[in-house]
């Protein structure tokens, strides 16, 4: 299928999908609950829209596209809200986080529909081991050029989405030392990592994708498992390299943060993106996940060693302004304390720590999704 | 000399045992059938009545009690009271479905002129949904979806509720023949009351005990193992119930859980074997003689019963949140009736309520049920889709 033409988009508009754990409450383990869930938030209007997911025991919503901050988050809380009164009504937990501490991959059940059998039968045990919680976040462009400047002109910037949003600490039963285990899942795909540095949709389109397509490796865009990639039928780029943050409001932060630096990148007052800027990217990359706040980076034009918590405070200032015509400011000031308290991964080894088990800390992760609110980001 | 040898108590319990567990293994794997069905089939067959294998002994019974015990934690400790608040519609379909099932059993034993107080023992037992069966099945197939969960919370009301109706109608029966009320209360609400207080107090005190034990002590399977074990001798000798003791344990530890801690589904191997001898112990106790009897009645009551739970449970599933399709499957899923009622007989045995011998009926219909009912909750849950991929069947 040929790639289709990049759709206008209003600048700056921008929408969140998140993929949510389903959890058993007696043990907390994940279980396989999507199709009752499904099942009874389909009776009802969804503020937003809910979907299944590669496996049973995950669900994914989606909002719808916004201007600003105060009514992407507002809509996440009614999603929430909605989810964890169907939750209630089942016996179902529902809650964030990357990935699940302990469950167990190859105990996970494909969802039953045509694509999802497909690709299962592709990547084996790849896909069951997929079991992981990502949060999408749709920056809409004007055109796919600017698409192509905004993804990489935001490489550099990738790292501090995978610290901020970091919230998958442990991976099959034991602690990865990881800030991040989620995306070492994801890396396992063969089309994973960045996108080609192509700056012209022209080129990408007849240079890379339809190339691409004749080899048969890919059939659409969704065969890619970029960090970040174009969506030409919603005309956005999509940031892929979030977990799932532990609250809602946590993710209507991100999103905000994430519009606020682009409209200071369309101002083009930075150095281009350039290939060489991506020498450095796989390792700043691991940096967040490994180490989240306290990781160290490597500056793409300087070469340069930057502490990341000092460059994410340096960025809130340099964004400050353009969170003010935004109307965001107010997410930015949710991400100050976090520079101290510590992101997600932080509060569950916390848990952990405190209550000496991973049933506890996924309970403390349910009440925590259920029970946050806007003062809580 | 190998006669006695073959007699010997001792030697043929665990001899059984491997046969059974064999008969299991090739019967699942050549017919499908549940494993526990066939342990009961195997326990069935060789019982004193039939093949006269099977003595009768007083440790192999007590084991069967500590595996039911260790069953009924289980179910306890999977059961979330929040959800009845959460959603009253589960209350309502469990006691309709208890309700209805016992007036129309009640109904049915009457039309066929059994007397009184047995037609209403019977119809307060029929209430209930085997625990153990629909565990086993359960944890066999390693279902997860609606059907599973509400089976589970519908079997462990269900029982509770036929355990209290039952020790209600004993109460009535001990006060009618003797007059005194003294010994009709003690032998009714308070027995239950005493025993699930008993419960509660154990799933206090254990997991502040595992908490004390700190971090390190992180799986928790053997101190509950132990503990039910505890349990479930402590109410044998005192003449309670282990029913509501073991249920209200299970229940207690998870709403209590100070530290959550992991403990092995089922109990693990230990969970494994008992399941075993508890199957072929509860079929051994039925005689072929009374089944035999009582199997016209039985077959009424059996899809007199499996057309009410059905119908009770469906009716509810729409305004429970679930699709019909999963509540007529929930219904039907709640068939298998345990011997575990036979065992609530038994203890009645010392009150000189002779009941055992007018409720052939009941043994009919237990063997039917030990060995179908499994089969019809697996199906059920086969149909709702709720069993991984490999294990469909």
């Amino acid at each position: 299928m040929p790639l289709e033409p990049f759709k206008t988009s209003a600048s700056l508009t921008f929408g969140v999908e998140l993929e949510l754990q389903l959890v058993n409450l007696s043990d907390f383990d994940l279980t396989a609950a999507s199709p009752d869930m499904l099942h009874l938030l389909r009776r009802e209007k969804f503020p937003g829209n809910v979907t299944p997911e590669v496996t049973e025991s995950m669900i994914e919503i989606n909002t719808d596209v916004h201007t600003n901050y105060p009514e992407l988050r507002g809509q996440l809380q009614l999603i929430r809200d909605t989810l964890v009164r169907a939750g209630d009504q089942l016996n179902i937990g529902v809650c964030g986080g990357g990935t699940h501490p302990f469950q167990q991959w190859h105990e996970r059940k494909i969802f039953s529909k045509p694509r999802f059998r497909e690709v299962s039968a592709i990547y084996g045990y790849l896909i069951k081991q997929f079991t992981v919680f990502g949060q999408h976040i749709h920056i809409g462009c004007t055109s796919g050029d600017e698409a192509l400047f905004l993804l990489h002109a935001l490489n550099r910037y990738v790292p501090h989405f995978i610290a901020l949003s970091a919230s998958s600490p442990y991976f099959q039963g034991v602690d990865t030392q990881f800030n991040s285990a989620r995306l070492n899942s994801v890396f396992a795909f063969p089309l994973s990592g960045r996108a080609p540095f192509l700056l012209r949709w022209e080129e990408f389109e007849r240079g890379y994708y339809a190339k691409m397509e004749d080899t048969g490796i890919v059939k659409s865009m969704k065969d890619f498992y970029w960090d970040i990639r174009p969506k030409p039928e919603y005309g956005t780029i999509e940031l892929r390299v979030c977990d799932t943050p532990l609250t809602v409001e946590r993710a209507a932060v991100l999103s905000a943060y994430l519009q606020a630096l682009c409209r200071h990148l369309l101002e083009r007052n930075e150095p281009e993106p350039a290939e060489d800027d991506y020498l450095v990217y796989n390792y700043n990359r691991f940096q967040a996940c490994r180490f989240g706040l306290d990781g160290t980076l490597v500056h793409p034009k300087t070469h340069a060693s930057l502490s990341l918590r000092e460059d994410i405070l340096t960025t809130l200032r340099l964004i400050e302004p353009h969170a003010a015509a935004l109307g965001s400011l107010d997410a930015l000031e949710h991400l100050y304390p976090l520079m101290y308290e510590g992101n997600d991964s932080a509060y569950l080894r916390t848990q952990f720590s405190e209550g000496g088990s991973l049933e506890g800390m996924v309970d403390a992760a349910i009440d925590r999704f259920r029970t946050s609110s806007a003062g809580g980001a | 000399m190998p006669e006695s040898l073959l007699l010997n108590s001792e030697l043929i319990w665990p001899l059984v045992l491997a046969l059974a567990w064999m008969a299991g293994e090739f019967g699942h794997r050549w017919t499908g059938l549940p494993r526990i069905s066939i342990y009961g089939l195997v326990g069935f067959v060789l019982a004193n009545g039939q093949a006269g294998l099977l003595p009768e002994s007083a440790s192999i019974t007590l084991l069967a009690n500590i595996a039911f015990g260790l069953i009924l934690f289980e179910l306890g400790y999977r059961i979330n009271l929040r959800w009845l608040r959460n959603n009253p519609w589960l209350g309502v379909t469990s006691l309709t479905e208890a309700v209805a099932t016992f007036v129309a059993v009640f109904h049915v034993a009457q039309a066929f002129a059994m007397p009184f107080i047995p037609s209403l023992l019977l119809a307060s037992l029929a209430m209930a949904t085997s625990p153990a069966a629909v565990l086993r099945v359960v944890n066999e197939l390693r279902s997860s979806g609606q059907v599973t969960e509400r089976i589970l919370h519908l079997s462990a009301f269900n029982c509770v509720l036929a355990v209290f109706t039952f020790k209600v109608i004993v109460g009535l029966w001990v006060f009618q023949s003797t007059g005194d009320v003294l010994h009709a209360l003690w032998n009714s609400l308070i027995v239950l009351m005493v025993s699930a207080a008993l419960g509660g107090l154990f799933g206090v005190a254990v997991p502040a005990l595992l908490s004390r034990l700190g971090k390190s002590e992180r799986d928790a399977t053997v101190a509950f193992a132990i503990a039910v074990i505890i349990l479930v001798a402590l109410t044998h000798a005192l003449k309670f119930s282990p029913v509501p003791a073991a249920l209200a344990f299970g229940l207690m530890a998870r709403h209590r859980r100070v530290a959550l801690s992991q403990a092995e589904r089922n109990f693990g191997v230990l969970g494994n074997l008992l399941t075993v001898l508890l199957f072929v112990f509860m079929a051994s106790t039925l005689e072929w003689r009374m089944v035999l009897a009582g199997a016209g009645l039985a077959l009424v009551l059996l899809l007199v019963r499996f057309a009410v739970k059905t119908l009770c449970v469906a009716a509810f599933s729409h305004l429970g949140g679930i699709t019909w399709r999963k509540g007529v499957l929930t219904g039907v899923a709640l068939t298998p009736l345990s011997a575990f009622v036979i065992l609530l007989l038994e203890q009645t045995r010392h009150l000189g309520i002779g009941l055992i011998d007018e409720l052939n009926a009941l043994a009919a219909i237990t063997l039917m049920l030990e060995v179908i009912g499994p089969v019809v909750t697996h199906w059920a849950l086969v149909l709702a889709k709720e069993v991984p991929d490999t294990d469909r069947s």
